[in-house]
């Protein structure tokens, strides 16, 4: 049962597209939605989309949105009873979580704790494997210097060692077979020693290919946890996430029941509420937790075009005390869905973010497509915050149903003034590694073809040409000072 | 007259010549092709298909067969031919994109070889562009604090004589 919220404002702290998304739902709610927003957003369309819009200001514009006393300000002088972080930001940030709550303010996410925990990754990951549920083996050599080598052969092969003063992928040795460990292991040690000054080791199970799969859980303040099933989030370049979608194409129903009950364990176990994500790595028919973001992602519009749910609506109620409105039994998951992310980039200059101006947009629109942008003809594209533009989600009965739309909505997308990765989106999707549903983490990073942009055809080239020279003012301004018949005759003369 | 385009950053010639009534013709090469661009329908040779176009001064966006490209002005090409025939007219162009940090010269100047007309940001770099001849400022395309792109026209020279 569905009662009156405990407040009547809800104040966003965010920016683009995601801001946009939960005013929608907080409006349709009969909440009124206040936003914080900085000057370089000027234009947006999520500022002349709340009731209420509070700027703040900061060194940069990024700062501004990481000032949590500035938005608790904005909060209080917009009369809201909720703030919701939306992703990024302070979304993650237990110490902001708190000052929200001390502040008589809903914060719309998980308990400060909660945060505290799966935010420090080793705690995370000890929690998760002391009550039994599946991580990655590995061995530490800290813990036990004198057995280090001997818990590293009890992990099995493939194994990675990795230095543990170590990042950048630097001193990391790949064992594949056991009978060289100890040769590796002395190896590792002196790069370690070399690039870091420090030859401590770690040692964990290596998953060949493997797979980027998290779930979406959502609990409640009276101890209910649930799943709302997987998404596959494995079309990424270097760890951004490009493509996702739901069902996952590689998991058997057994294998996807076992993901996803897992991942509601985990949730469970750390009483966990508000709307989260199970991050596993899954190669070769086994799973390993990987990490739990306690926010809501940008892939989200995946879930709720299978299940049906608005989890900005969830996420709001369970703030202001609710319980979750179905139990596990009842949660859909009816055809798939697929969610490409919009950058303002060029693939073909090895993906720099690009600028410009929005002189044309025309979203395609039409049954199972759905458009979560922030962006309005006329704003300025600059490279002040994250290049995403808008999230083009797609639903459709089947996979293959899923991708054929996805490819008609690209065709059917304008935007006009700054170059994107559109057609580098249509060229993955048409790629049959994708179709067949077999993409790694690594996948996009080993095929630097997708990126080349193939040059125009003759054809093309003769219709882009007529198109520019009747469109530019010089060539257009020297065509018109040639009478026509002077024009005529000149071209029968040749 | 022909003109130099670059179509996403490739250099493309073309002409445009009036055909009466609205309709033109485009010069490619030997091709007489007649085009028409009535709202958003361009015509080529016949063939119509709806298009989508966004020009921003010497840049037109042009959304065809699902794809946006970038199309830049550059140029007139006769003024790169004068050079060619010994004139020695110049059409100074973005060597990539950028801002203009400063502009030392205006139209009717006379400059000596090396001559530092103008200086560009790019890259976080300062470049001063400098007169590769003595030569006479026909104009000056840009302006200080004016971002650009690659190819972009920022100084077109004429020879000194010919002023």
């Amino acid at each position: 049962m569905t009662q009156p919220f405990p407040f009547d404002t809800v104040l966003v702290a965010n920016r683009g597209e995601i801001a946009l998304r939960i005013l929608r739902t907080a409006r349709r709610l009969g909440l009124k939605g206040a936003i914080v927003f900085h000057a370089a957003d000027k234009g947006a369309p999520a500022i002349a989309a709340a009731d209420i819009a509070i700027e703040i200001k900061g060194p940069t514009p990024v700062a501004a949105f990481l000032d949590g006393a500035q938005i608790i300000e904005a909060a209080r002088a917009a009369g809201a009873g909720a703030i919701h972080p939306g992703y990024g930001f302070l979304s993650e940030n237990a110490g902001f979580a708190r000052a929200v709550a001390a502040a008589g303010i809903a914060f719309v996410g998980p308990l400060p704790e909660a945060i505290d925990l799966m935010g420090d990754k080793v705690r995370a990951r000890k929690f998760v494997a002391d009550r039994g549920f599946p991580v990655a083996p590995s061995a530490i050599e800290d813990d036990d210097p004198a057995t280090f080598a001997e818990r590293a052969r009890q992990v099995g092969a493939p194994l990675l060692i990795k230095p543990s003063a170590g990042g950048g992928g630097k001193g990391m040795r790949i064992v594949r077979d056991l009978a060289l460990l100890d040769e590796e292991i002395a190896r590792a040690r002196s790069e370690g020693q070399r690039y870091f000054g420090d030859g401590r080791l770690y040692v964990e199970r290596f998953v060949e290919n493997p797979r980027h799969i998290e779930v979406q859980v959502m609990g409640d303040a009276h101890g209910s946890v649930i799943h709302l099933h997987e998404r596959e989030c494995s079309v990424q370049r270097r760890f951004q996430k490009i493509v996702e979608e739901t069902p996952s194409p590689a998991l058997t129903a057994d294998q996807r029941t076992a993901i996803c009950e897992t991942a509601a364990g985990i949730a469970r176990a750390a009483h966990y509420r508000n709307a989260g994500t199970v991050e596993f790595i899954y190669g070769d028919g086994e799973f390993y937790f990987l990490e739990m973001n306690t926010r809501l992602q940008v892939e989200h519009p995946v879930t709720e075009e299978i299940t049906g749910l608005d989890l900005v609506e969830i996420q709001l109620r369970v703030a202001a005390g609710e319980r979750l409105p179905l139990a596990q039994g009842e949660v859909p998951s009816n055809g798939h869905a697929i969610e490409l992310r919009l950058y303002a980039e060029s693939p073909a200059r090895g993906f720099v973010p690009t600028t410009g101006k929005v002189l044309a947009l025309d979203w395609p629109a039409g049954p199972g497509i759905r458009i979560d942008s922030g962006i309005a003809k006329g704003q300025a594209v600059t490279t002040a915050f994250d290049p995403m533009l808008a999230k083009l989600i797609v639903h459709g009965a089947t996979r293959a149903e899923a991708i054929a739309r996805a490819r008609a909505a690209l065709a059917d997308l304008v935007l006009l003034g700054c170059e994107t990765n559109a057609a580098f989106l249509d060229r993955l999707l048409a790629d049959e590694v994708f179709a067949g549903g077999a993409v790694h983490t690594g996948t996009l990073d080993a095929r630097p073809d997708l990126a080349a942009e193939p040059a125009p055809t003759p054809d093309e080239i003769r219709r882009l040409l007529a198109a520019a020279t009747l469109s530019l003012r010089p060539t257009r301004d020297a065509a018109d000072r040639i009478p026509a018949l002077h024009a005529a005759i000149g071209a029968w003369r040749n | 007259m022909r003109h130099l385009l670059l179509i996403d950053e490739a250099e493309a010639e073309a002409g445009l010549a009036p055909a009466g009534d609205g309709l033109y013709t485009l010069l490619v090469g030997a091709e007489t092709i007649p085009v028409s661009l009535a709202g958003k329908i361009l015509t080529v040779n016949g063939k119509a298909e709806r298009i989508a176009v966004a020009v921003d001064g010497d840049t037109v966006f042009v959304h065809l067969n699902g794809k946006a490209h970038r199309i830049d002005y550059r140029e007139p090409l006769a003024r790169f031919a004068r050079g060619a025939a010994g004139g020695g007219a110049d059409a100074i162009a973005a060597p990539m994109p950028g801002a203009v940090v400063a502009v030392n010269v205006m139209a009717g100047d006379t400059v000596a070889a090396g001559q530092v007309m103008m200086v560009i940001e790019s890259m976080k770099l300062e470049t001063a562009i400098k007169a590769p001849r003595d030569a006479v400022i026909e104009a000056v395309h840009v302006a200080a604090g004016k971002t650009f792109n690659k190819g972009a026209a920022l100084i077109a020279l004429v020879p000194a004589e010919t002023a």
